[in-house]
Formats: structure tokens, sequence, C-alpha cells
């Protein structure tokens, strides 16, 4: 199986406190920010990789992944790394994130899975920068192909097909999708026994998580092929549908205040909250 | 190399990555409790390749015994080849170092024991047959290996006072003698043992043999780990042997005539080299909690970052993170070129990074304050186990002596 994977590197999560609002209010300032892979886009990734191996020969890969991502010339560190774990070649989209939306994304994604002929794209569900959650459906939309969002569990199936799990309120839907297909994943795909293809065996468990790279493999990885594309060859029309009129902080919290009793407490409820 | 390069930042991460989710976790029972280190060493191994690495090295290693041998069969003294590690490759034995040096320094002293000086003492003068038998699953970390040579008396002048001796027997050897301070005694499964030939002459015309002993080896005892200052997840122990007889093909090299004393240099080049690295771990995670503790703390309504007392502590820290780094960086640059370190250069790297780590390790705990003195805070573990890099290794005081007598000479 032949599998794309769509990265994205975003500004570290854990630093969301550090993100800055210039006065003007036009961008969002990330300076000083620390950048990482997307964390659903590494759980997509190790998706496709357990896809295309048997989990117990991890070394003898079984398929094929590509990953491509948007981004400057610094993001070939994320395609590396993706390079490192198991996957075989690596494009780079030359963009900045203010050039593109979710649209643009998917019609220039469009462009690359009909050269790169994938039997199945496989990305996060969201990237944790935007959250937009829309590149995964409008690319199934555009390529006319089925769709499975929300992915916790996959596995392949021998009749070209595979068994997308999705969590949802009391229970898990199964959805058979006919390749080629469009999957998202949710964080539950890197547990223990979430994603099988045919060559694994069921009794075979995971270990939880993102898979580690070999120190070796990271020096081989320079070596892997790394394309660069320019956006213009693979989206005639780049101009933005979204765009931003400005950002703003969210308002800074409020101070509480102190109640004597219940009694006041009430009585703030009532009056003044209106809550009660 | 005036920076690390982007594939040298992908191998820290994934290394660092590790760290948080393996070693982080277990501090305390590694510092502070019993757990030996050699679990957590091995799934790192097999994590990152290294196990597979071991093996390749083992393999390459027995090649070159085996030529080493043919030579000598037709008469021909080989030289050892230089072996030079690429770059690379020695940046990709450094980084784990310097990860793991944040955390758990004595987990690098365990595994640099097993996998450095004690595999490398029988691949340099095993014979290909010892070193098929004892290295490979030393490389592979499947065993864990102690290299004794330290005694209760004798230290810096390890042959000079040495007493541990071998007297022929029947068959082979008969070793006796006591060693202390030895990185694994308590839990290895291979040990070098270095003593002296005793031919009823003279202690100080004798010569210096090494034998590889295994676990649970007759007359052989090995304690239990030692107390001492820092260093907890390195487990140290003492080695007592009574007449403990050995084959003959227990002998390194299998003869008498490769006395130890010569070669040991490389050993004490790859031994002060891997100490830098350490001292570069101690000091960035010193300076990092520093950083931190300086912003945060508020002390006289600001945080104590704005005093300047504090700021020279930092800048300080930095300064030496800087040198130490630089080295580590000549280092590898050595070694892409080709290149070894001389002996007393590699003295002075070990001597400077040593001080360093041991005064930064220091200056955070001040930092710190009440809080630094406490073991909650991290800097009092570090700083109790930067004082052994001043120690092992050779003294400070035995590196200076090489450096004097290397500026001397001629």
């Amino acid at each position: 199986m032949k599998i794309l994977v769509a990265l994205k590197r975003v500004a570290d999560p854990d630093n969301a406190n550090k993100v800055k609002i210039p006065g003007s209010g036009d961008r969002v300032d990330t300076t000083g920010l620390e950048w990482k892979p997307n964390p659903f886009d590494e759980y997509a990734l190790e998706a496709a990789l357990r896809l295309t191996e048997n989990g117990q020969q991890p070394k003898t890969r079984a398929g094929e992944v590509v990953v491509v991502t948007f981004g400057p010339k610094e993001t070939e560190t994320t395609l590396r790394a993706a390079l490192a774990t198991g996957a075989d070649k690596a494009i780079r989209v030359d963009a900045t994130d203010d050039q593109l939306d979710g649209d643009l994304v998917a019609r220039a994604l469009k462009t690359l899975v009909e050269r790169e002929k994938p039997d199945l794209v496989v990305m996060g569900k969201q990237a944790v920068d935007g959250d937009s959650n829309q590149v995964g459906q409008i690319l199934a939309e555009l390529l006319d192909w089925p769709q499975a969002t929300f992915a916790a569990t996959i596995e392949e199936e021998a009749a070209g097909s595979v068994l997308v799990g999705r969590e949802v309120d009391g229970g898990v839907a199964k959805l058979r999708v006919k390749l080629p297909a469009v999957v998202t994943v949710d964080l539950r795909i890197v547990a223990g026994a979430s994603v099988y293809s045919t060559k694994t065996a069921r009794t075979f468990k995971y270990n939880e998580g993102v898979r580690f790279a070999a120190l070796p493999a990271i020096m081989a990885a320079k070596k892997k092929p790394l394309t660069e594309v320019k956006l213009a060859e693979l989206a005639a029309d780049t101009k933005l549908k979204v765009t931003y009129a400005k950002f703003q902080a969210p308002p800074a919290r409020k101070a509480g205040i102190k109640v004597k009793d219940v009694a006041e407490l009430v009585d703030k409820l009532q009056k003044e909250a209106k809550v009660l | 190399m005036i920076e690390w390069s982007d594939t040298h930042r992908s191998i820290r991460d994934m290394v660092r990555r590790f760290v948080e989710a393996e070693i982080k976790p277990k501090v305390t029972e590694l510092e502070h409790g019993d757990l030996p280190p050699y679990d957590i060493l091995r799934k790192m191994f097999a994590t990152f390749g290294m196990r597979d690495m071991g093996e390749i090295r083992a393999a390459k290693a027995q090649a070159r015994a085996e030529k080493r041998a043919a030579a000598r069969a037709r008469g021909e003294d080989l030289q050892q080849e230089e072996r030079t590690e690429s770059g690379d490759q020695v940046a990709m034995q450094m980084l784990p170092i310097i990860e793991l040096s944040r955390f758990c320094p004595g987990m690098v002293t365990a595994l640099g024991v097993s996998v450095g000086l004690t595999a490398n003492t029988i691949m340099s003068r095993g014979t290909p047959r010892q070193i098929e038998r004892w290295a490979k699953d030393l490389l592979t970390l499947d065993k864990i290996g102690a290299w004794a040579i330290t005694e209760p008396g004798s230290g810096s002048d390890a042959f000079g006072s040495m007493k541990a001796t071998a007297r022929r027997a029947e068959g082979g050897y008969r070793l006796n003698g006591n060693k202390t301070f030895i990185t694994n005694g308590p839990y290895a499964d291979t040990i070098v043992f270095i003593c002296k030939l005793d031919e009823d002459n003279d202690p100080k015309d004798r010569k210096v043999l090494s034998f590889v002993l295994e676990r649970g080896e007759k007359g052989l005892v090995q304690s239990k780990p030692l107390k001492k200052m820092g260093m907890h997840s390195s487990p140290t122990g003492e080695l007592f042997l009574e007449d403990v007889f050995v084959p003959n093909d227990r002998l390194l090299g299998e003869t008498e005539e490769i006395s130890y004393r010569s070669g040991a240099k490389d050993t004490f080049t790859a031994e002060r080299t891997g100490v830098v690295a350490m001292a570069l771990g101690i000091i960035e995670q010193c300076l990092q909690l520093s950083v931190e503790y300086a912003k945060t703390r508020v002390q006289f309504g600001r945080p104590i970052g704005d005093f300047q007392l504090i700021q020279l502590k930092l800048a300080k820290m930095e300064v030496a993170r800087m040198n130490v780094q630089n080295l580590v960086f000549r280092i590898i640059e050595l070694s892409t070129e080709g290149k070894r370190m001389p002996l007393a250069e590699a003295s002075g790297c070990k001597l400077y990074c040593a001080q360093s780590a041991m005064e930064v390790a220091l200056e955070a705990v001040q930092l710190f304050g009440g809080n630094g003195y406490m073991a909650e805070f991290q800097v009092e573990q570090l700083a109790r186990d930067a004082k052994v890099l001043q120690i092992y290794g050779g003294t400070d005081e035995i590196q200076i002596s090489q450096i004097a007598r290397s500026l001397l000479a001629g």
C-alpha cells in the first residue's frame, strides 16, 4: 500500500501561553516559540507506518509512505524526522502559513495526490494551531474519494478497503471505506491495538504512542529523497478564501471575590449572577 | 563544527523524548532508591538501534583481531590500526550521554564502564575467540561488564601500588586480591580483572596482566552496592578474589607478552572525552533550571532574576556552557578530520569540564537557596553527581600533572 501523509509544523502547543498578539491585531506573533510537528499528524504518520509493515518486523517495510508538508525551508527538519522514523520520501511545498488556508492546502494536495497516486491519504483530524479541521474533508470531496474522519482504529482488509473505527457517543461506529480514501485520525489511533495491516497478527500489540527513530536511521534520513515543490505548481489559483479581519487576545480574567458566608453567596448568585 | 546540525538536533530530540518518558518518572527510584539502571539502559539500546550497532561493532572488532592474529602468525608485528570514528559517530555517542546526564549522570557511568571500558579492553587485547565470547554480549548490553583496576591501597598510582596477583598454576592461573570502587561491581556478569604476575620477583618488576572473570566464579565475591555521595544510578562495589582458578583462555590475548601498561592511553583518552559530554549535560540542566527559577521565584516583590548577583551567576553558568559545548564540538570535529585528541589535551578538557560542572552545579544550588538544598529541586543531586567527575577517570591533580609534564617535556 502507498500512503500519503500530510504533516504540519505548529508552534508548540505547550507554550500557548507565550502567544502574543501585536497592538495592530493583524497577526499572531510566533517569534520565540518552539516548533513541533502537529501531534495529530505525528499520529497519522505512526498509523501509516503501521499499515505498511508487519508489526513484528518493522524494519522490513511493506509499502511506501510519502510525507508532505507546506512550509518554509525550516520545516524540512519535520520531514527529516518523519523520514528517520520510516517514511520513504518527503515533499515540501514551499509556502508560509499566511499564504495558506484549508481550502488552498486541500486543492494543492489534490494535485499532489494525482501525481503520487497513493492508495490512502492519512492526516491528523486537525492542526493544533488553527484547529480548523477542514483539509481532510475538503480533499476527499475534491478527489471524490470516500472519507473517514476522527479515526480511532484502522484495519487494512484484503479486499482493497480499510475498516475505520470512530468513537461516537455510546460506542464505536465502524466504517468500511473502499480505497483510495482519505482518513483523518484522532489520538486513540496510537494505542497498542489500534492499527493493523493485513500482515500484522491481530494478537500483536504495539507500544503505545509514536515510535522512536533509531539513531542510525536518523543519520540515514539525510540521504532519503526530499523534494521541493512550488505552491503555484500545484494550485493555479492561490487566492485565499479565508481571510482574517483581526486578531484579539481573550480578555484577561478578572479577579474573583470572596464571600463571607453561604447566605451572601446565594444572594449574589440570585441578584448578580442571576443563575438561581 | 560551530553548532549542532539538524541531524544532531533530531537525535537530541529523540533521546530527550525517551528520557522524558522512561527516565524522568523513575529518577527518584534511580537516584534516591535502589533501582539498578540496567533495564532502562537495555530499553534505550533496543529503542535506538544501539543494540544492532553493538553487534556490528563486535563483528568488526573480531575481524580486526583475526587480522592481527594472522599477522603475528606470519611473524609480523601489525600495529593496531588507528581506529577513528567519523564525527557523526562520535556525535551519536555524545548526544545520548549529554541527555542522560541532565537527569542521571550515573547511568552514563554504568553504561560507559560496561560498553566502553570493559568491552573496549577485551576488543583491543583479546583474541578473536575471546572477543566473540565476551565482547558481543557486553556491546549489546545482554551482559553487564565491570573493569577492575582500583584497590583499597592503589588509586592514582594504579600500577605502582597494585597488590592483586596472578600466579601460574597447572593449566591456568590462580588470582588473588581485593578491588574497590568498581562500577557495576555488584551486578557485573563479565569482569576484566587487572593484576600483576607474581613470579616471586620484586613487585615493581612484575608484568601487568588482565583476565576475564565471570559472575559466580568459585572464590569470587561481588559486594553489595557501596553507599556514596552521588551517582546513585551507577552501582559501585568491591570485589574479593580468593584463590580464583582460571584456565589459560581467560588471560586477555592469551599471552603474557602483552603488558597492560602499553596502550592504556587510548582508554584514558576515551574516558576523558566522555566526561566532557557528561559535564555539558549537567551544566545545561543546571542552567535551564536556574533560568526558570530566576524568572519565577519572587523575593522583595520581584523575580530574583532582576538582581545583579543572580544575573552574575547565570552569566557565569552560560559562559561555562559555551566553553564546554565548544570542547564537545572540537572532539567531534577532530574525529571528522580523522584526528585523535592527544592525551594531554584530553586531560585539559577533562580538568576544565569537571571543574566547570562542579562550579555550575554548586552555583545552581546557591541560586535556588533553601530549595536548592532539598532533593526535590534536582540541582542538589546534580551537585553531588558532578563531584566525582573531578575524581574518577584520573583526579584533577593527575590531569594537572599530565598537562604540565607534556608542557615541560623535550
